[in-house]
């Protein structure tokens, strides 16, 4: 020990002998600090750290400088988990004594290894925010908060006891015994811990043995040895001032409950799964088939509408079809303007091998359709048509006049008409095969065509002999 | 029969690494020791002075 005035070594003296200062309360106060710190070093050798935090505290609050008892106490502040206070005591201590002095190695250990200090702050940090839940009333994050702190750090005591805490809050009693034993494997004799013990095992019916931690097992086993065997179908035991009287085949009833109310809770959730899961899935399924069927309709009627259409194309189709064969018919078929076209150019084959032949090149004329020489008609062939008629008109006109006149004559009118109705076409200007086409007509009865022949007459050739004659006759059919 | 509120109020925020130093700063180091070195002083004083 050495004189707080001068630094000297003092002796058994109350006094300093070197500067005289009296240092007797000096020495009672660093002997009281001793004995402190032996009190915490005893308690830390039996692991009661609460105890050896309290009394090196007492040791550092009556002699700062007592360098041994800060060192042990941020040790044991690591040991319980509070890293960042250890490194305080340590850091202090190294001031106090920067040689010869364990704490050095303690930071030199930890300063060492940055990745063991950041798991410690990262506990803290999480501790902290887990306590932040708890007074927001969010217990459940607190609960996941804190178990990710022990799994960083397992000797966190204040986190065990967190939660602890909150076990006992949610009335998980098993739950809340581990932490606390935890607690108590780290630091035997921490009240907090103890009390929460006594707490779960009030609940759960152990009570009585909780009169300290470390007794009741000897409690137990007491209660235990208690157990008295009074029958074959009974025991008896003491609970507190209670005996209790248990029948023996108690268990085995429950163990036959037991598999009952297994079967019963097999049958249940079959029955559950077969009232409320099986329609769910019939009823899915059934929404699955409905979608498919209405998917299967809508492609029906998409095609049906295509038929619909193809089938009014393909009569489009027919009917164009038909046209074009009508036409190719008016060209091609009998009557048609390709046979018209045929017998023109018999005709004029005929006329070129022998301008004479009247009769037959009249023939193939007489054969084409009147209809084909409409304006509708092609200018080439109307134009052959008429040079050919031009070149063997008039013999035709002459021949067909003196066959109808000769059929006149002999009273055949029938022949008579035929002819002259050639000769008037083929010579237009013939007056009198008109006045013999209207004569027959006439003698056949046949008024109304005798009248237009009549007065085609007058119309043709006004002013002629013939026309007043034709208007004669005209006057005598007409009423 | 554990009150949760009051339990919870025995709890407290630990010092994070960050805080440490300021913490170190703050931190009253004076013992009884020095009181009593203090008290030994002012006594002397007194002495000398009467």
């Amino acid at each position: 020990m050495r004189c707080f005035n001068c630094g000297c070594n003092l002796t058994e003296q109350d006094f300093c002998t070197n500067c005289g200062v009296d240092v007797n309360n000096y020495k009672l106060v660093v002997s009281a600090s001793n004995i402190y710190y032996n009190d915490g070093l005893e308690r830390a050798k039996v692991r009661d750290l609460t105890g050896a935090v309290i009394s090196l505290r007492q040791c550092l609050k009556l002699n700062k400088n007592h360098v041994d008892a800060r060192n042990l106490l941020g040790l044991i502040y690591f040991e319980m988990g509070e890293g960042v206070q250890a490194l305080n005591e340590w850091v202090i201590s190294k001031n106090l004594r920067s040689k010869k002095n364990i704490a050095g190695d303690y930071l030199n250990l930890i300063q060492s290894n940055p990745g063991k200090l950041d798991a410690l702050n990262a506990a803290i940090k999480k501790f902290n925010q887990a306590l932040t839940y708890c007074y927001q009333g969010s217990l459940d994050l607190a609960v996941i908060q804190l178990k990710k702190v022990l799994s960083m750090n397992p000797s966190y005591v204040q986190a065990h006891l967190l939660l602890a805490l909150l076990y006992l809050k949610s009335e998980e009693w098993t739950k809340a015994k581990k932490e606390v034993e935890k607690v108590l494997k780290i630091d035997t004799n921490n009240i907090t811990a103890l009390r929460y013990l006594q707490e779960v095992k009030r609940v759960l019916g152990e009570d009585e043995g909780v009169k300290g931690g470390g007794k009741s097992r000897n409690t137990a086993k007491a209660a235990a040895e208690k157990l008295t065997k009074i029958s074959e179908e009974s025991f008896q035991y003491q609970s507190g001032n209670e005996t209790i009287i248990q029948p023996l085949n108690a268990m085995e009833k429950k163990s036959v409950h037991s598999i009952w109310n297994i079967v019963i809770g097999i049958v249940l959730g079959i029955a559950a799964a077969w009232f409320l899961i099986l329609p769910a899935k019939i009823q899915n399924e059934k929404a699955v088939a409905n979608d498919e069927l209405r998917k299967v309709g809508e492609q029906l009627d998409v095609k049906a509408a295509t038929i619909n259409e193809l089938e009014s194309k393909v009569k489009i189709l027919e009917k164009e079809t038909q046209n074009l064969q009508g036409q190719l018919e008016g060209f091609v078929g009998s009557g048609g303007t390709m046979e018209d076209v045929e017998y023109l150019l018999q005709a004029t084959s005929q006329f070129l091998e022998d301008p004479t032949a009247t009769e037959e090149i009249a023939g193939f004329l007489e054969k084409i359709n009147p209809a084909s020489l409409t304006e509708n008609s092609s200018p080439s062939f109307r134009g052959l048509y008429q040079l050919l008629l031009e070149q063997v008109g008039a013999e035709m006109a002459s021949s067909f006049y003196e066959e109808g006149r000769k059929a006149y004559q002999n009273n055949d009118f029938e022949i008579a008409v035929e002819q002259l109705k050639k000769a008037v076409t083929y010579d237009p200007k013939n007056q009198d095969a008109y006045l013999n086409l209207a004569n027959s007509y006439r003698k056949m009865e046949k008024l109304t065509e005798a009248a237009e022949v009549y007065g085609k007459i007058i119309e043709l050739f006004p002013g002629t002999d013939l026309a007043n004659r034709a208007q004669s006759y005209l006057n005598e059919i007409t009423p | 029969m554990i009150n949760f509120e009051e339990e919870l109020k025995k709890f407290h925020l630990s010092l994070e690494i960050e805080e440490a130093e300021d913490a170190l700063y703050r931190k009253r180091l004076t013992d009884i020791a020095d009181l009593v070195v203090e008290l030994v002083k002012e006594a002397k004083e007194e002495e000398s002075e009467n």
